[in-house]
């Protein structure tokens, strides 16, 4: 019957893990604070024109300990408490692509696969024959290759992009749960106290019961 | 307390001998395994939804064009407010998983059984109760899951007769799953917990006029019972332990791992998500329901294999007590139940290919199957153990049980006159 336990536990954890069907590239998202200001770096480079991060404040960086100077160059004339949205406007995004590209506040999360979808998706362009560019996790997608992963060969520059959409998964993966390595620490808290308080109750437990008979 | 006090407030009330009847004396059978900690387990899940949704209710707004929102405001700026949100979002979820051990531990020792039919149907009513509300509350994210869950299940009630159309405007207040749908269900989401511990109370009344069932199926002798407290109290809060850490490994470590991401993208009623599935813990249900080509035939299925526990106290016929503990083909059909619970779930979470619609569909008639078939098997399966030999008990239980009827038969019958 503990066997029974074991398998509910392992069914509900590996229920996400079903839901891929094309095969991602596993990436180790970065949690350190100069990696994901690296990838914030990149983010306002190369997609902040389009994409928005709606939850994401410009405080919410400086609050996390992103250079002071390169925050206000990232935010102009905006206040401190603005939101980080898109610096093209929806209309003329609607006008290029045919839709707005979507915010990427919560995209870490939103997709089955998590970092990994991003990770893979960021580095699956390519050239077909004919020319045009196409991606080989989303291929109806209307972005354009960003990092330039169709165009560069095998080798030092392709680690240097995988670096790069490393960078920017972290980044967004703290977007997406800014709270993580807080949880992270207060659940070894939590846990080891829990431990301590279950062996306790344990022994009290057999103690109480070694009074019957 | 001075005992000046005390005895001021028993004149009044009984304190003191509510404590002595239904706590320090309550008299609990020393052989309860660990499984009969569920009951205790779902107790504190409760209070601990109650807890964390009314601070949650705090902050979050219920409109259509602020609720995603006011997540997100919970989720990153409200203090500790991604620990209640976890907290509550988990505990969904261990609320099922440990009323789905409960409840199987009841079937397996049979412990639905006379006298404890009452405790079964009130607590089948908990079970309603629960689902309902943990539906409501998945709608309040607003979330495209939300949105198109909420949608696809109040869509069902199309199947009522005659005015089934008019059923789901009166239940989304609206034509489509909208902003009053939003703020009905948010009310109700609200309201249902309440109702909840009051059902609560009187499956715990009833608990207290039968008492608690146990392992050997058998009514103990005065000497085999303990009083509740302190030998249950302590073996309660050790459970209550090792379930905390369960739970908090999935809060701190994994909370993401029951929320579908696609709950994550606000509710957009011009797109529907590729796929759209339930919380894991209504899967077995989907699945019945998709696997029933007709959409009525779906429904009626749904409805009947939720409330199909409830004639457990007909289907089984054998007066032998204990449950799968002296019966072999009893329990074989449980484990066999179990395997298709989770095939149900498995079917009804991946998208529907030919393959999984047929193994859903027998996995649908094993799970009906495994009801309806009670009667029969429970029958022949006991006179077969009666044949064979059981322990002597046992049989003076069930010679007592047969004993017992006759007599209040007979009592009944010189009531009415018909005999002399």
């Amino acid at each position: 019957m503990r066997v029974f336990l074991q398998i509910i536990l392992l069914s509900c954890i590996s229920l996400t893990a079903w839901a891929n069907e094309a095969a991602l590239e596993k990436v180790d998202v970065e949690t350190d604070s100069k990696s994901i200001e690296r990838g914030a770096e990149a983010m306002i480079g190369s997609c902040h024109s389009c994409h928005s991060m709606e939850y994401i404040h410009y405080r919410d960086l400086l609050n996390f300990g992103m250079d002071k100077q390169k925050v206000e160059t990232w935010r102009g004339d905006q206040p401190l408490d603005a939101p980080v949205l898109a610096q093209m406007a929806e209309n003329d995004a609607m006008g290029a692509f045919g839709k707005v590209p979507p915010d990427l506040s919560l995209m870490v999360k939103a997709r089955d696969g998590g970092p990994n979808y991003l990770y893979s998706y960021l580095l699956g362009y390519y050239a077909k024959p004919d020319g045009t560019l196409s991606n080989h996790i989303y291929p109806e997608t209307k972005m354009p290759d960003v990092l330039g992963v169709s165009s560069i060969a095998e080798g030092a520059s392709h680690t240097e992009v995988q670096g790069q959409a490393r960078d920017i998964v972290s980044f967004l993966a703290w977007v997406s749960d800014p709270h993580e390595a807080e949880r992270l620490r207060l659940g070894y808290y939590v846990i080891a106290y829990l431990l301590v308080l279950t062996t306790l109750l344990y022994f009290v437990k057999k103690q109480i019961w070694s009074k019957l008979k | 307390m001075p005992e000046r006090i005390i005895e001021w407030i028993d004149q009044r009330f009984p304190f003191t001998s509510f404590i002595k009847h239904d706590l320090t004396g309550y008299p609990t059978p020393r052989n309860l395994s660990y499984w009969w900690n569920f009951g205790f387990l779902a107790g504190i899940v409760l209070v601990l939804q109650v807890a964390t949704g009314i601070f949650l209710a705090m902050h979050y707004k219920a409109d259509i064009s602020l609720s995603f929102d006011s997540i997100q405001h919970i989720m990153r700026d409200v203090n500790y407010g991604w620990l209640l949100r976890y907290m509550h979002a988990v505990g969904a979820s261990a609320f099922f998983f440990v009323i789905f051990v409960h409840m199987a531990r009841t079937l397996y020792y049979g412990s639905f059984r006379a006298p404890r039919e009452l405790m079964w149907w009130t607590g089948q009513g908990l079970l309603l109760l629960l689902m309902a509300t943990a539906f409501m509350g998945y709608l309040l994210p607003w979330g495209q899951m939300s949105f198109w869950g909420a949608t696809v299940i109040t869509n069902l009630f199309r199947a009522t007769p005659f005015f089934g159309d008019q059923v789901v405007v009166w239940l989304r207040g609206d034509y489509t799953v909208g902003d009053a749908t939003l703020t009905r269900f948010f009310s109700l989401h609200y309201l249902m917990p309440f109702i909840i511990f009051a059902a609560v109370g009187i499956h715990l009344v009833a608990l207290h006029t039968v008492k608690s069932s146990n392992p050997s199926g058998i009514n103990l002798a005065d000497k085999d019972n303990i009083p509740f407290h302190p030998y249950f109290t302590i073996k309660d809060l050790y459970g209550l332990g090792i379930f905390l850490i369960v739970y908090s490994v999935f809060v701190f470590f994994i909370p993401n791992s029951l929320i579908e991401p696609a709950n994550n993208i606000p509710a957009n009623p011009m797109q529907t998500p590729n796929h759209i599935v339930p919380e894991w813990y209504f899967l077995p249900f989907y699945a019945i329901l998709r696997s029933v080509p007709n959409m009525v035939g779906g429904v009626l299925a749904m409805g009947l294999s939720v409330m199909i526990f409830a004639f457990m106290p007909f289907l089984d016929r054998s007066r032998i007590p204990g449950g799968a503990r002296y019966r072999p083909y009893y329990k074989l059909q449980f484990y066999l139940f179990i395997v298709d619970m989770f095939i149900l779930g498995y079917v009804g979470y991946v998208p529907p290919t030919p393959e999984t619609i047929v193994i859903g569909q027998i996995a649908t008639l094993c799970y009906f199957g495994s009801f309806f078939l009670i009667p029969f098997i429970s029958k022949a399966e006991e006179a077969w153990l009666i044949k064979r030999g059981l322990p002597p008990e046992v049989i003076e239980l069930i010679e007592k049980e047969t004993r017992d009827k006759e007599e209040r038969k007979l009592k009944r019958l010189r009531r009415q006159g018909d005999i002399a």
